[in-house]
């Protein structure tokens, strides 16, 4: 092709594209974890939902990381099968549960910005265990707090019964953030610095 | 043609690729040998201007690659090593459709390219298929289709045997054949040499990112020990 | 498991953007009704789409089985009381008024998941948001939907080199500590290459848009759309 017709041809910059696949990837990897559980003694299920948001946040930063939980999002909502139970669409969004997909996309924001506390993300190594405790905690506690409300609005629930009703979540949930925590601040070495 | 100039490239305190210079004619089919970490990836990678070079450069028909890459791109087709890690489309319409799209090109041109493109590894009529349903043969021919539509004059493949059976590997080096016959120029990057021994014109031989020798495939024979490569029996 | 179907059903061959609006101003008009007789309006509309797509009910009770049961759950767990008299009838029918709202949009939704396939969506996405944003989210869309079963394979390959030797008998805590790792750092490496394979060929800000076309077809959608629309304003508004 000749120079004259290259021209007109606007690449996207090296930096958006490994950033915009890194969120395609985390995206991605959210959908398949909201699919996966282990099944516990007792055969209660332990989900693994949040872990894709968790490190979305802690990776990506709040900008990158928003738009990867966005993307993940959006593609349930074009009706690919990635929310919990192989669900998608509008419909499964507006239900009672869909606060908490709501809460999923800003939860990463805050996460990625407490734990980096800047627009970009710093190195995953140079995180220390107590800002990421705090941002992930954080993270929860807005998943909540979009989550509750929309739960007791659809169902037509007061606050009290929606939260009593999540109650039984909130421990496995906690034991997510401590889990998380520990694979990238606990000085595992598990997680190395890829980014 | 591709024109490398002392071309030199490091990660951190590992020099890749270190004051490489050579040149591939229009139409030549090139081997570039060499062992595990020898800088033959990172070095192709230079020709489209996916890395910037630490020192030294790249021509593409004469324009240096890093000054206009979309020329670099166009010009040199890429099919990277375990192709399937490289897809960008669900489908092989989608994913083949995707460079000719980013080229501005109008509807009917671009249809025309995936036709030709999967035409040309007979692939013809499969553009609404899932990529991940097909066998990892027609998965390395629908990338080498998605490189082909972009209407390259260079064709480089990185590995492009790795993983794949032999009727695969026969029917990938029957479509490189064509290709060839069509005027393109064909680089493959090998440590196995076995079927491009006949085919090339021309052998270069890389070793800890240099080039230790750049000779027909006859001479090139009794030197491929020297550089950790099989000849080929 | 609904996932798009092909098909030649009239909502197969309405343009993704009228759908999108579509469940969008429905969806504003099912939150808004609240008396039977528009509760009953608006199960019709839902039932109705279903039917235009082709889509039995039972695939999508099927579907949204967890969804639905929490709707059922609804009403029940909202008439408990602690304390005589142990059930109460009229926080219950609060509840069921609002959980009849959600049903009919998840018909709507399995309509439009039904009919519409995704590279669809994405190229409405990429005709309806302008500039890089539009561009970005639309090519995201594409490759999110490209990687999910890529890594779902990746996450199976995983599960089965912990199981091949054993780690079944590690902690819960170690077992999904190593899971989750394994996973992320098989993420970033494919991540690494689709930039590169995105970069080579092309990757531009400016591309050719994917080909989409209204038809007289859906202009009847529109304006019941634009009708769904100022039934709710209007009831919003309280006129």
């Amino acid at each position: 092709m000749a120079r004259e017709e290259t021209a007109s041809i606007d690449l996207v910059d090296a930096e958006t594209v490994r950033q915009l696949s890194a969120a395609v990837m985390l995206a991605a990897l959210t959908a398949v974890l909201a699919q996966f559980s282990i099944d516990l003694p007792g055969g209660v299920p332990f989900s693994f939902q949040p872990f894709g948001v968790f490190v979305a946040g802690l990776l990506l930063g709040p900008v990158w990381g928003g738009f990867s939980i966005s993307l993940y999002v959006i593609v349930g909502l074009a009706g690919a099968p990635v929310y919990s139970n192989a669900a998608a669409g509008l419909g499964y969004v507006l239900g009672p549960t869909g606060g908490f997909l709501a809460g999923f996309v800003v939860a990463v924001v805050v996460i990625g910005a407490v734990a980096h506390r800047s627009l970009t993300p710093t190195p995953i190594s140079s995180l220390s265990v107590i800002p990421t405790a705090i941002a992930l905690l954080a993270g929860l506690v807005v998943i909540y707090l979009i989550g509750l409300p929309w739960l007791a609005t659809v169902n037509g629930w007061t606050l009290t019964r929606a939260a009593s009703f999540m109650a039984p979540f909130v421990v496995g949930d906690l034991l997510k953030t401590a889990m998380t925590t520990g694979v990238v601040a606990g000085g595992t070495g598990l997680l190395a610095d890829r980014r | 043609m591709i024109t490398v100039d002392g071309l030199t490239h490091a990660f951190g305190a590992t020099t890749a690729v270190d004051d490489v210079s050579l040149m591939i004619d229009d139409g030549e089919w090139v081997v570039l040998a060499g062992p595990n970490g020898s800088g033959k990836t990172t070095l192709v990678r230079h020709f489209t201007a996916l890395l910037e070079p630490d020192a030294g450069m790249v021509r593409v028909n004469g324009t240096p690659a890093a000054n206009d890459p979309v020329a670099a791109r166009t010009s040199v087709g890429m099919v990277f090593q375990s192709p399937r890690e490289g897809f960008v489309g669900a489908t092989v319409g989608a994913d083949v459709a995707f460079g000719p799209e980013n080229l501005g090109l109008d509807h009917d041109e671009i249809d025309r390219r995936v036709d030709d493109a999967l035409a040309a590894v007979n692939l013809d009529g499969r553009r609404d298929e899932r990529i991940d349903a097909l066998s990892g043969g027609e998965q390395a021919r629908v990338a080498i289709a998605a490189a082909v539509a972009m209407e390259p004059d260079h064709l480089v493949l990185d590995e492009p045997f790795t993983g794949l059976d032999w009727p695969a590997q026969r029917s990938v080096l029957e479509h490189l054949d064509d290709r060839y016959a069509a005027g393109m120029s064909i680089i493959v990057v090998s440590h196995d040499l076995r079927d491009l021994f006949d085919r090339a014109d021309r052998v270069i031989g890389l070793e800890a990112g240099s080039v230790r020798f750049d000779l027909s495939p006859d001479a090139a024979r009794d030197r491929l020990p020297e550089i950790d490569v099989r000849p080929p029996s | 498991m609904l996932t798009y179907t092909p098909g030649s059903t009239l909502a197969h061959r309405l343009d993704p953007r009228t759908k999108l609006a579509f469940q969008f101003a429905f969806a504003l008009v099912a939150f808004t009704a609240s008396t039977a007789p528009q509760l009953f309006g608006v199960l019709v509309v839902g039932l109705g789409s279903l039917r235009l797509a082709s889509v039995s009910i039972r695939a999508v009770l099927r579907a949204y089985r967890v969804v639905i049961l929490i709707l059922v759950l609804g009403p029940v767990v909202a008439a408990v009381t602690p304390g005589p008299p142990w059930l109460r009838l009229a926080p219950a029918l609060i509840s069921l008024r609002s959980v009849a709202r959600i049903i009919p949009i998840l018909f709507v939704s399995a309509a439009f998941i039904h009919s519409t396939p995704i590279r669809e969506t994405r190229a409405a996405i990429q005709r309806t948001i302008p500039g890089r944003p539009g561009q970005l989210l639309g090519v995201g869309v594409g490759l999110t939907f490209r990687y999910v079963p890529v890594l779902r394979a990746d996450l199976r390959t995983v599960r089965d080199a912990i199981r091949a030797r054993n780690g079944d008998t590690r902690s819960l805590w170690e077992r999904s500590q190593r899971l989750t790792v394994l996973l992320v750092d098989r993420a970033l490496r494919r991540s690494d290459q689709l930039a590169v394979a995105l970069q080579a060929h092309c990757f531009a800000w400016n591309p050719t848009l994917p080909r989409l076309q209204f038809s007289r077809l859906d202009i009847p959608v529109w304006l019941l759309s634009v009708g769904f629309v100022a039934v709710a304003v209007v009831d919003l508004l309280g006129l």
